[in-house]
C-alpha cells in the first residue's frame, strides 16, 4: 500500500509533466504558426482606390478606457491625413448581434476602410466577409491576431508576449526564487489563458520559483483587492505578484499595503495604466510593460497604405519600450484620473477629464 | 405532568425562534464552517475587513430591500452604483475641500433617480422589471455620456484614508459607516409609519388601497430610498478601492438581489427586512471568502460558492417551514 501511495502521485506527477509540456510544445507551435501568418504580405492591388477616405470604426464595446484612448488615437492619426474625409463611429456595446449590424451600417454610408474589435470574432465572421467582398478592407484593431478570411490586416497586440515580458522581468528582480501569487483578467478570455501561459513557460526556466495560485480579478480593481485580502490569509509569505493589469495591480498593492506587508512583495510590471503609473512613481518598484493604446493610430496607418495599394503585412504587432521605476516620470500625470493612459495624444485628441 | 405538558410549548416557542432567525442560523454554521477551514474566521481584524469588503454592496442593499418588501424589485442598482462612484470622484476633483458638497450632491443624484422609478412605477403600469431594467440601461448610457468612457475625476485627498483607516488598529470605518446604515435602515423599517406601511402594501396592494394607504407616496419614497443608498453605496465603492472603471457597479444588482431574497426578503413582498438582508450580505461574502482562503481552484470556487449559497437558502426555507412561515 506505501509503495502503491508514492507511485500513483508519482504516476500522476509524470503524466501532469508529459501533458504540461506536451501543452506547452503545442502552445509554442501555435506561436510559431501565428508569427508565420502574421508576417504574410497582403495583396492590397483589389483595395486600391483614390481618395478622400470614409473611415468607418466598429467599436465592439466602448465603455473601458483603454478603448477610449485607442479610438482617440484613430481620429488624431485620421487628422493628420488630408485625404481621410470623415471618420464613423458605431458602438455595439457588447452585443454581437448589434456589431453585426453597425458594420452593415457602415457598408451603407459607403465607407472606404473599416476598423474593428470585436465583441465575439465568430458572430461578425460573415459581414466581414461581405465588406471585404465588397472591397472595403477589414482591419482588427488592437485585439490579439485574428486569421479570418473576413480580416485583412491586424494591428495587434500579443498577451502572450506581454505576459512573457511581465513574467522574465518579475523573475529578475526576485532573484530567480520565490513564491509568487498570479493575478488574470477574466477567466477564459484569451488574455487570461495567453498570460497564464506564458507565465508558466517562463516559471519552467526557474524551478526555485513557485506559484501559490493563479486567481482571476476580472480587470477590477476591488475585485483583485478583495482576493489579495484572502491570500494574504492563506499565506504567510508571499514574495512576489504577477500582474500584468495595472488596474489590478493597484488593488493587489493596496491589499498588501492595508496587511502591513508590502515589504515582503516584489510587484511585476503592470501595464501603462495611469493609476498603476502613480503607484511605481511613488513606491519605485515594478514599472510598466505598455499595452499600448496607439494601437488605433497603427490600424489607420495601415489602412490607408492599403487604401494607396501599398504593400503590408497581415499582421503587425503594436509593440512599445517598457517603462522602468526610473523613468516612469516621463510617463506619469499625477494630476490625471488613475482611469487614463499614458499617450502622446496632444490635449485636443485627449478625452474629457 | 407539567413537563410532557410544557416540552412541546417549548418546542413550539424554540422553532418559532428558530424560524425568525433562520438567515442568522445559517450565517451561523457558514460562520462555522469557515472557522474550521481557516483560522483567519476567529480573526477579528480579518472579520471586520469582511464586513469591509461587503460595504458597498450591503449599502445598497438596504435601500433596495424596502422595495422590495413592497413587492418591487431594484435592477437599476448596479447602474446607479457606477454613476455615483464616477460622479463623486468628479465632483471631489482632487481636492479636500469638495469631499462633503460631492457626497451630498451624489446622494442628491442617486435619490433623484430612485424617485424618478418610483414616481414612473407609482403613476404608470410599467412593471417595477422592466422599469428599472430600462432605467439601468439608461442610466448606463448617461454615465457613459457623463464621463466619455473613462472614469474621470480624482479622489479627494485624505477620503479614501478615513474610510480605511482601522479604529484602535481594528475596525475600519467603512465597516462601521455599513453597520450604522444598516442600523439606520432598520430603524426606519422598525419605527417609522413609512416602514410599516411597506409591509401593509407589499402583502396586499389592493386591501391597502382601499384602505386608503398613501400607495404611490410611499412607493416613490421606497424607490428614493433605494437610489440614496445606491448612491452611498457608489461613495463607498469610490472609498474601498478608488474608481476605476465606469462600469465598476455592474454585476452587483445581481449581488444585492441574492443576499436580499437569502435574507429572507422575498420577490413577492410583505417580509423579510434589513437585519435579515445584512445576514444575507454577510452569508454571500462569508462564502466568497471561505473558498478562496482555503485555496479552491478557481472554477471549483464557483461551484462551492453557488452549493453555499443553495444550502443556505434551503437551510433557512426549512427553518422557516417548521413553523409554518414560509
Amino acid at each position: 500500500m506505501a509503495h502503491t501511495r508514492r507511485f500513483l502521485p508519482a504516476l500522476a506527477g509524470m503524466a501532469i509533466a508529459v501533458l504540461l509540456s506536451t501543452g506547452a510544445q503545442a502552445d509554442r507551435a501555435a506561436r510559431d504558426a501565428q508569427d508565420a501568418a502574421a508576417a504574410r504580405m497582403v495583396d492590397t492591388a483589389t483595395f486600391k482606390q483614390d481618395g478622400p477616405y470614409r473611415i468607418g470604426v466598429s467599436a465592439g464595446y466602448m465603455s473601458n478606457s483603454w478603448v477610449v484612448f485607442a479610438l482617440q488615437h484613430i481620429r488624431w492619426e485620421a487628422s493628420q491625413h488630408d485625404e481621410v474625409s470623415e471618420v464613423i463611429v458605431t458602438d455595439a456595446a457588447f452585443n454581437p448581434a448589434k456589431q453585426v449590424s453597425d458594420i452593415e451600417d457602415l457598408l451603407r454610408q459607403d465607407i472606404d476602410l473599416l476598423l474593428y474589435w470585436p465583441v465575439d470574432d465568430a458572430a461578425i465572421a460573415d459581414v466581414l466577409q461581405r465588406a471585404v467582398a465588397a472591397g472595403v478592407p477589414t482591419i482588427n484593431t488592437g485585439g490579439g491576431f485574428a486569421d479570418g478570411p473576413g480580416t485583412v490586416a491586424n494591428a495587434y497586440i500579443s498577451q502572450w508576449s506581454l505576459g512573457e515580458d511581465v513574467a522574465r522581468r518579475l523573475m529578475k528582480d526576485l532573484g530567480g526564487k520565490g513564491r509568487i501569487i498570479a493575478m488574470l483578467p477574466i477567466a477564459g478570455t484569451t488574455a487570461a489563458v495567453d498570460q497564464l501561459d506564458a507565465l508558466n513557460t517562463v516559471l519552467a526556466e526557474y524551478p526555485e520559483v513557485e506559484l501559490l495560485t493563479a486567481e482571476y480579478g476580472d480587470w477590477n480593481r476591488a475585485k483583485a483587492k478583495q482576493i489579495t485580502e484572502n491570500l494574504l490569509q492563506r499565506y504567510p509569505r508571499i514574495d512576489g505578484v504577477f500582474s500584468p493589469a495595472g488596474q489590478m495591480s493597484i488593488g493587489v498593492a493596496e491589499a498588501f499595503d492595508e496587511a502591513g506587508r508590502l515589504d515582503e512583495v516584489t510587484m511585476s510590471p503592470g501595464d501603462e495604466y495611469n493609476g498603476w503609473l502613480k503607484w511605481v512613481a511613488e513606491h519605485k518598484q515594478g514599472g510598466a510593460v505598455p499595452f499600448p493604446t496607439r494601437a488605433g493610430q497603427v490600424a489607420v496607418q495601415i489602412g490607408l497604405k492599403i487604401l494607396k495599394g501599398e504593400p503590408v503585412p497581415r499582421g503587425t504587432a503594436v509593440t512599445a519600450t517598457f517603462i522602468s521605476p526610473e523613468t516612469v516620470g516621463e510617463y506619469v500625470e499625477m494630476d490625471a484620473p488613475d482611469d487614463w493612459w499614458a499617450s502622446k495624444l496632444p490635449p485636443k485628441f485627449l478625452p474629457p477629464r | 405532568m407539567t413537563g410532557p405538558a410544557a416540552s412541546p410549548a417549548l418546542r413550539a416557542r424554540l422553532d418559532r425562534l428558530l424560524a425568525a432567525n433562520a438567515i442568522f442560523v445559517a450565517l451561523l454554521l457558514v460562520w462555522l464552517v469557515g472557522a474550521a477551514g481557516s483560522e483567519a474566521f476567529v480573526t477579528p481584524g480579518y472579520l471586520f475587513n469582511v464586513v469591509r469588503q461587503i460595504a458597498p454592496v450591503g449599502i445598497a442593499a438596504i435601500g433596495v430591500t424596502y422595495v422590495m418588501i413592497l413587492g418591487g424589485v431594484d435592477l437599476s442598482i448596479g447602474a446607479v452604483i457606477s454613476l455615483t462612484a464616477v460622479f463623486c470622484a468628479v465632483q471631489m476633483d482632487g481636492d479636500a475641500a469638495n469631499t462633503l458638497p460631492a457626497i451630498l450632491l451624489t446622494c442628491l443624484v442617486g435619490t433623484a433617480i430612485g424617485a424618478v422609478n418610483g414616481a414612473l412605477i407609482a403613476w404608470s403600469r410599467v412593471t417595477p422589471f422592466i422599469l428599472t431594467l430600462g432605467m439601468a440601461v439608461a442610466v448606463y448610457g448617461l454615465t457613459q455620456i457623463y464621463s466619455g468612457g473613462t472614469a474621470r475625476g480624482t479622489v479627494a485627498p485624505g477620503f479614501r484614508d478615513l474610510a480605511n483607516t482601522r479604529l484602535e488598529g481594528l475596525v475600519p470605518v467603512l465597516a462601521i459607516v455599513f453597520l450604522a446604515l444598516a442600523g439606520i435602515g432598520l430603524a426606519i423599517q422598525k419605527m417609522t409609519t413609512f416602514g410599516r406601511q411597506l409591509f401593509l402594501i407589499g402583502s396586499n396592494r389592493q386591501a391597502a388601497i382601499l384602505a386608503g394607504l398613501p400607495v404611490r407616496r410611499t412607493t416613490v419614497i421606497a424607490y428614493a430610498l433605494a437610489g440614496l443608498f445606491g448612491a452611498l453605496g457608489g461613495i463607498a465603492l469610490l472609498a474601498r478601492s478608488g474608481v476605476s472603471s465606469t462600469s465598476a457597479g455592474q454585476g452587483l444588482e445581481f449581488q444585492v438581489l441574492a443576499a436580499i431574497v437569502l435574507g429572507g426578503t422575498t420577490f413577492e413582498g410583505g417580509r423579510g427586512g434589513i437585519a435579515g438582508t445584512v445576514a444575507g450580505v454577510l452569508v454571500l461574502v462569508m462564502a466568497f471568502n471561505l473558498v478562496n482562503i482555503v485555496g479552491l481552484d478557481y472554477h471549483l470556487q464557483l461551484v462551492v460558492m453557488g452549493a453555499i449559497i443553495i444550502l443556505a437558502s434551503a437551510l433557512y426555507g426549512q427553518l422557516q417551514a417548521r413553523t409554518g412561515r414560509a
